[in-house]
């Protein structure tokens, strides 16, 4: 027969001073667990969220991003005229020959500059990005020194508001509007004409990708053959989606951190809720002898006192999942946006910090594994008691 | 009655204390290990939360503070001002090597290729002039092959001795690297292998190859320059911004080690966010460190209020809780502190991290960080148990049971 659950969360409660150190221990584990996830978490959704599924981007063959990518003019020339490409509206083929860019800013908040990706785009590249969209100002005019920044980055750099100057050089780029683009990366770019662009950055004859929508499905996989195949044009082609959810390198330190954080956090909780339950089992010692005389078998004691422990570190667990939640709807009210730095680009990436369920859950069960594993042995001892001498025991 | 609770965990050969031996540092030191589990698992959450602080403040440090050189006070980075993705032009030389108070210049631009099949760039690839840029890096030793020979091969490279040792390399092997940032791929034999400077991972080749490969493109990535002493070089870098003011390439030169913090800060908020991560394992330690302490003195709250009746002193009894519960935790940060510092030099942390982590030195100011916060601690623990201690009658303690 096994104890009633009553017997244990009575216990926890009545020694609410214990209890309290052992469940904020695991809540504190929780809550660095959960945290450092949801930062990685945004960065992958943020890539997650960029392209549309009928796109196809176009790199130069080897570079890791497109801000390394170079495709030149004749390349883009060649393309331009496959017929597998979509026209819109008007009867011109979709696609755009883009030029990613790096200028170097000032932060707003911090001392110290950043680089910030810039974009070179056409009249196409905004058609083929839908979901990027207007919230102030206007968008940019071809042939002008202007740009069209994100909301993101307006409120992270100096001169990046609306009707600000930003410096390119001897180059000065007056901001005529704002856009968002709903969580995705190019929420970290400031966008302006592609011709203007390669003038500013001396790149006359540069590209660094091509962006395009072929007519469908089989016209995607025999353009994207085509390229791939053609080894003078020296080109990559991918689904944008597909290009957009490998850029997720930025996201990897902070999984490796919480990962080790985790567990080295979690042994040292193990510890403690090892210390709380020892003590528990002492402290208990004539209570045992009597619930075994009674005709509970070491199993249930056993199963008992695990559960216990559980239960203690358990609601740690929910400690932290509410912890970390608060801390997220704080981030979510006042609009804190985060930036790292990209490997591959060197410009910053922001991005919104995400505390998710499944990432609750990952909590939760790590405050399981730590109650189990620091209840075991307590729990053990318990059950191995000698029954008279548990008795005599004051 | 049986004072230790049940838990006595004591052999049964231990002979009992001489009366007249016991002294007061051993009678905390009786109290302190009477319960041996409990000591031990307090010593070991405390040491695992140490580590774990000196390992995030060596962390911190390596991230946000990158290594000195001496020879990079004399050294400055010049960029273009938009940013370092940007080329100067490479006209620029003939200006900057008229500029007073100057030594050396040379051409220094990252190449970023793919080593091998890898897929992604975990060493640095840079190409160099080789007659000028020897000035450049005095504190480099030159440990295998010959300069001169390098100089002299236009596809030959200078190979970090990290990086040799981490492949398995010698002198006289191809490296073959594909272009990212450039359209272009590169075949190199290494001639020389340097090492003594603060990253000796690096290769460096012959700025003419990439000229050439790149059908000439008149172009460098930065420009790498040395002043006559360290008194010249503000004047240097002042000259250096001034020359190239509103041309169409215009610099943005500093030292190399405002550059390398520039670099640094380009990293977000990692200050902020490993200060907060400490934060949170302090704030664990100290409810671990507390809870424990509360736990011992409540085991023995009867023995106490016996000392009381003695005539013990309520500062008597203060000092012995403190001096178990300081001792528990220096204890801790003992072993904590000792095994960070033992684990990170002992392994091999730059094959392991792939050439991200060089350095990870837990440096003594970091481990005395980590001690003074378990010292505090230490203290800290013993307050509250200390409080409850002096509040209770004597009577009342005497009748606990628990």
């Amino acid at each position: 027969m096994a104890l009633p659950l009553k017997y244990n969360y009575r216990n926890v409660l009545i020694r609410w001073r214990t209890t309290l150190f052992t469940v904020v221990g695991v809540a504190a584990v929780v809550s660095v667990v959960i945290l450092l996830k949801a930062l990685a978490k945004g960065i992958e959704s943020s890539s997650a969220r960029t392209g549309e599924p009928g796109n196809i981007l176009v790199v130069r063959k080897g570079s890791q991003a497109e801000s390394g990518s170079l495709v030149t003019r004749d390349q883009f020339r060649t393309l331009q005229f496959f017929e597998e490409i979509d026209r819109n509206a008007g009867g011109q083929p979709v696609v755009s020959a883009e030029l990613v860019m790096i200028i170097n800013a000032p932060r707003r908040a911090a001392p110290g500059s950043a680089n910030t990706l810039i974009r070179g785009v056409t009249p196409r590249g905004l058609e083929l990005r839908p979901k990027v969209s207007l919230v102030e100002g206007r968008w940019f005019q071809p042939g002008q020194r202007e740009v069209t920044v994100s909301k993101k980055l307006a409120g992270r750099f100096e001169g990046f508001e609306l009707g600000g100057i930003i410096r390119a050089g001897p180059d000065r780029l007056r901001v005529v509007g704002l856009f968002e683009a709903g969580g995705s990366a190019f929420d970290s770019e400031v966008w302006m004409d592609a011709d203007e662009a390669r003038s500013i950055f001396d790149r006359s004859e540069m590209y660094s990708s091509i962006l395009l929508r072929p007519r469908d499905e089989a016209a995607m996989r025999s353009l994207t053959n085509r390229i791939a195949q053609d080894k003078r044009l020296g080109l990559r082609a991918e689904p944008e989606t597909e290009y957009y959810s490998k850029q997720t390198a930025t996201a990897v330190p902070f999984n490796i951190l919480a990962g080790l954080l985790g567990t080295a956090m979690s042994v040292g909780a193990v510890f403690a809720a090892m210390n709380t339950m020892y003590a528990n089992v002492a402290s208990r010692t004539r209570e045992i002898g009597t619930l075994r005389v009674l005709g509970y078998s070491q199993t249930a004691i056993v199963m008992s006192f695990l559960i216990e422990g559980v239960l203690l570190s358990g609601l740690g667990g929910l400690l932290g999942c509410a912890f970390s939640l608060g801390i997220y709807a704080y981030v979510v009210a006042r609009g804190v946006t985060f930036g790292t730095m990209d490997f591959q680009s060197f410009a910053e990436t922001v991005y919104q910090f995400r505390v998710t369920p499944d990432l609750m859950l990952l909590g939760l069960i790590f405050s399981l594994v730590i109650g189990l594993f620091g209840s075991f042995l307590p729990a053990l001892r318990a059950s191995r008691l000698p029954v008279i001498s548990a008795l005599k025991s004051l | 009655m049986n004072p230790a609770g049940s838990q006595r965990a004591t052999s049964p050969s231990e002979r009992p204390p001489r009366a007249s031996g016991i002294t007061i540092p051993g009678f905390v030191l009786k109290n302190a290990l009477r319960n041996g589990r409990r000591a031990l698992l307090t010593v070991l959450s405390v040491a695992m939360s140490c580590a774990l602080l000196v390992t995030l403040l060596t962390l911190q440090r390596e991230l946000t503070v990158p290594p000195e050189s001496e020879a990079a006070s004399f050294r400055i980075i010049a960029r273009n001002k938009v940013s370092l993705a940007q080329p100067l032009p490479a006209r620029q030389r003939t200006i900057i090597e008229k500029i007073p108070g100057l030594r050396q210049v040379s051409p220094f631009t990252y190449f970023g290729g793919l080593f091998r099949d890898e897929t992604t760039t975990s060493w640095a690839q840079f190409a160099v002039d080789p007659a000028r840029f020897r000035e450049l890096i005095l504190e480099g030793k030159i440990i295998e092959g010959s300069y001169d020979a390098w100089v002299k091969n236009r596809n030959g490279c200078m190979l970090g001795a990290d990086t040799l040792r981490r492949y398995g390399l010698k002198v006289g092997d191809k490296l073959r690297f594909t272009g990212t940032f450039y359209p272009v791929d590169l075949e190199l034999t290494i001639e020389v292998v340097y090492a003594g400077t603060i990253d000796d991972r690096n290769c460096f080749f012959h700025h003419a190859l990439l000229d050439q490969l790149m059908d000439d493109w008149g172009m460098v990535g930065t420009w790498y320059i040395m002043a006559d002493s360290a008194a010249a070089v503000d004047g240097v870098i002042e000259r250096v911004n001034a020359a190239f003011e509103n041309t169409s390439a215009e610099v943005r030169a500093e030292t190399e080690r405002a550059f390398q913090l520039g670099f640094v800060s380009m990293f977000g908020n990692v200050k902020m966010l490993f200060g907060s991560i400490s934060a949170v394992v302090v704030f664990t330690l100290i409810l671990v460190c507390v809870s424990t302490m509360s736990m011992a003195i409540r085991e023995r709250f009867r023995e106490l209020a016996v000392l009381k009746a003695l005539g013990f002193r309520r500062h008597e009894l203060f000092a012995f809780i403190l001096a178990e519960s300081f001792g528990l935790s220096m204890v801790g940060a003992f072993v904590g502190i000792g095994g960070a510092w033992l684990f990170w030099s002992t392994i091999n942390l730059q094959k392991l991290s792939q050439g991200f982590l060089v350095h990870f030195e837990v440096t003594p100011h970091i481990m005395a960080t980590g001690g003074i916060v378990a010292a505090l601690l230490g203290i800290l623990a013993a307050i509250g148990p200390s409080i409850s201690v002096a509040r209770m009658s004597v009577v009342s303690g005497l009748k606990t049971l628990d």
